[in-house]
């Protein structure tokens, strides 16, 4: 495949720096920061993990998509909530079939040693996310574990294994271990403190709201066919709503959605009755939107 | 004199003792940190001060607090100029060392007192442990206070035992376990006939403490801290804070299981504080700076206080309102409800009353072992 290199990264390649990082990002929409390129630097170069917290909304999941699309390697994603466990996320037998198998096998001559072989074997094994990203064949995909602050304490110590070693043990198969190591971002909300020995095998990195020309920035490379002026005043308006101590502050994505819904009901500016049928696209809670509704739109509006 | 950048003549000297630097600020650098660092440094240009900074920082930071920190820090280990070191070397490492000093008792009003007199200790039999058991704690004398806190560790540590028993038996018969089902059935030519069951996890209860430790409470505060640490034996996700007019966590201390360092860290509070209780002010604050991350999966929160609230009307009402919204349980411990006639007409605890799901005494030892009876069946 040829790709230029303009638009894509190698990890073998050794003369990639920090900017050319941003660079990179920056064609694929993405806008960084001289300390986040630095932090990814040492990410492709060192293989350490990369922990990014921040608020909702404010492109963490977006950077390891983008990763992924720019190291032209696979992303590999596993979702945490509470309750996950290793038949998720790791691996699983397919019982079905392996029931189906016991069948076929049942006039056979085998020995009972041979079945179980048989049935323990590859073909029936149901590969989960982390399993799926140490088995790579060709080269490092990038793991995404989005919202680990919300599996259990158990699960992080589980995960802590495997990102020190990047091999899984399977009693039946025995042990995996990664030929090419993947590039692992996780993501937290920071609903839970995670825990100390997690945080240190991580690079890690925190991601705040951007300022206001930084998200102007953003909005503008997501939607180029937004208006100036639009633009300007959507986002000043959302940076203050962000002052207001809210229930759920809105991110960036909230933002681009408000424009994106602004723009859709062909408003080229936010008047009282623009703000009031699009309000939804920026507070998702109802405490929110009364206090946002009571503070004076020309409050919010004047820059 | 303060670690600087100069004082090393190789760079990696230098990041070493920066490593070092920061370690004395209570950052977590290890060997495993410093390594990635020399590692980092390699492949970078660090001729560019923001590229070394910007390497060094997310290896080193492992929270936002770290990285305001570690910005600080930065500034004042790599950018001194060697020349300026004349004016600059009064500048002391905060933090180097700590005085300790036993603080156990100061803040019960008893000073040095009960130093020397293992001697002077009352005869005692089962019939004193049960006395004490139902001895007010303000009503406690010095001699007795030393018997009681052994008392009160055998008893509190039971108490952890129990509740920690009780979680056990509690299984039941879960899930069919399939793999293991079809693991066995290979025996009989894939027929399951031992069927193999997975059993439900218990899910850990999270558990949340503010204790009041405010001049009103100072006779109690002591013995209830006591309490928390027995409570943590079985709560392992145990969140706790202290309160008067400030909200001061101590889950950290906590965790490490260091009575001794509470009780010091407490007497130290307690002699800063002496002007009243604002407990609508403390739960705001509670709510604003830790409530999102902590009142997570419906928790069951605790208040040890006497319920006499300094602050502004209404707000400790409403305060409680929301975290009633998002915790499984609100209990209240009150000493002074073990008074005779107490009444809950204090505006503080009248507020709170509808929020609670249980008032109950704190007042004596048996009153604290009764809290077992809830907390077994949450």
């Amino acid at each position: 495949m040829a790709v230029s290199n303009q638009y894509s990264l190698s990890s073998e390649n050794n003369d990639i720096t920090v900017s050319h990082i941003i660079e990179v990002l920056d064609s694929h929409n993405y806008l960084a920061d001289e300390e986040l390129a630095t932090a990814l630097f040492l990410l492709l170069k060192l293989h350490k993990p990369i922990l990014l917290e921040g608020p909702p909304g404010i492109g963490k999941t977006e950077l390891a998509l983008v990763l992924a699309a720019l190291l032209h390697t696979d992303l590999i994603r596993l979702q945490c909530y509470e309750g996950l466990d290793v038949n998720t996320s790791v691996y699983e037998w397919n019982y079905q079939k392996q029931l189906l198998g016991i069948k076929l096998q049942e006039g056979s001559t085998l020995s009972i040693e041979e079945k179980e072989k048989h049935i323990f074997g590859e073909d029936y094994l149901l590969k989960r996310p982390l399993l799926q990203s140490i088995s790579a064949k060709d080269r490092s995909p990038v793991l995404l574990i989005d919202e680990i602050d919300r599996s259990d304490e158990e699960f992080e110590a589980f995960l802590l294994e495997l990102l020190s070693s990047f091999q899984i043990s399977i009693p039946e198969i025995g042990t995996i271990r990664a030929i090419h190591k993947p590039f692992v971002v996780l993501t937290s909300n920071r609903t839970r403190e995670l825990s100390d020995a997690l945080k240190r095998r991580c690079l890690y990195q925190w991601i705040d709201y951007p300022e206001l020309e930084k998200e102007i920035a953003i909005v503008r490379k997501k939607l180029p066919g937004i208006e100036e002026a639009l633009l300007n005043q959507v986002v000043a308006c959302v940076q203050k709503i962000r002052q207001i101590k809210l229930i759920k502050t809105p991110g960036v994505s909230e933002t681009i959605d408000w424009a994106q819904s602004l723009m859709a009901l062909g408003y080229r500016e936010v008047n009282a009755k623009a703000f009031n049928q699009t309000l939804g696209s920026v507070l998702k809670a109802v405490e929110d939107i009364t206090l946002v509704k009571t503070a004076e739109l020309e409050e919010l509006l004047r820059s | 004199m303060k670690p600087q950048a100069f004082s090393s003549n190789s760079i990696s000297g230098s990041i070493i003792a920066f490593g070092q630097f920061l370690r004395s600020y209570n950052m977590n650098v290890g060997m495993q940190e410093m390594q990635d660092a020399l590692l980092a440094i390699k492949e970078l240009d660090i001729t560019n001060y923001n590229t070394f900074k910007f390497a060094l920082k997310p290896l080193f930071c492992a929270s936002p607090e770290d990285r305001l920190l570690f910005e600080k820090l930065f500034v004042l280990f790599w950018n001194t100029n060697p020349l300026d070191l004349n004016e600059k070397s009064n500048t002391k490492v905060r933090g180097a060392s700590k005085k300790r000093d036993p603080g156990s008792l100061v803040m019960m009003g008893k000073g040095a007192a009960g130093k020397q007199d293992e001697e002077g200790k009352n005869v005692s039999g089962a019939n004193a442990a049960e006395r004490l058991r139902t001895t007010d704690f303000s009503k406690i004398n010095e001699i007795d206070a030393k018997q009681l806190e052994q008392i009160s560790d055998q008893l509190f540590k039971e108490m952890a035992l129990r509740l920690r028993r009780r979680m056990q038996q509690s299984n039941r018969r879960g899930q069919i376990n399939l793999r293991r089902t079809i693991r066995k059935s290979l025996n009989y030519g894939g027929e399951a006939i031992d069927l193999s069951y997975r059993f439900k996890k218990p899910k850990k209860q999270r558990l949340i403490v503010l204790l009041d430790v405010s001049g009103s409470m100072d006779k109690y505060s002591f013995f209830l801290l006591r309490f928390l640490f027995a409570l943590r034996e079985h709560f392992r996700q145990m969140e706790a804070f202290i309160f008067s007019t400030k909200l001061v966590r101590i889950s950290s201390i906590l965790a490490q299981n260091q009575l001794e360092t509470a009780l010091l860290f407490l007497s130290q509070q307690a002699r800063n504080w002496s002007s009243g209780t604002k407990i609508g002010d403390c739960l705001t604050e509670f709510n604003d700076k830790y409530g999102k991350r902590l009142l997570n999966g419906s928790p069951v929160f605790i208040v040890l206080s006497d319920g006499l609230d300094t602050g502004l009307p209404d707000i400790l009402g409403k305060e409680l309102q929301k975290i009633r919204r998002r915790s499984k349980r609100i209990i209240w411990l009150n000493p002074l409800k073990g008074m005779k006639d107490y009444q809950p007409v204090q505006r503080g605890i009248k507020e709170a009353l509808p929020s609670l799901d249980d008032f109950m005494s704190a007042h004596n030892l048996n009153s604290l072992l009764e809290l077992e009876n809830i907390l077994s069946y949450v």
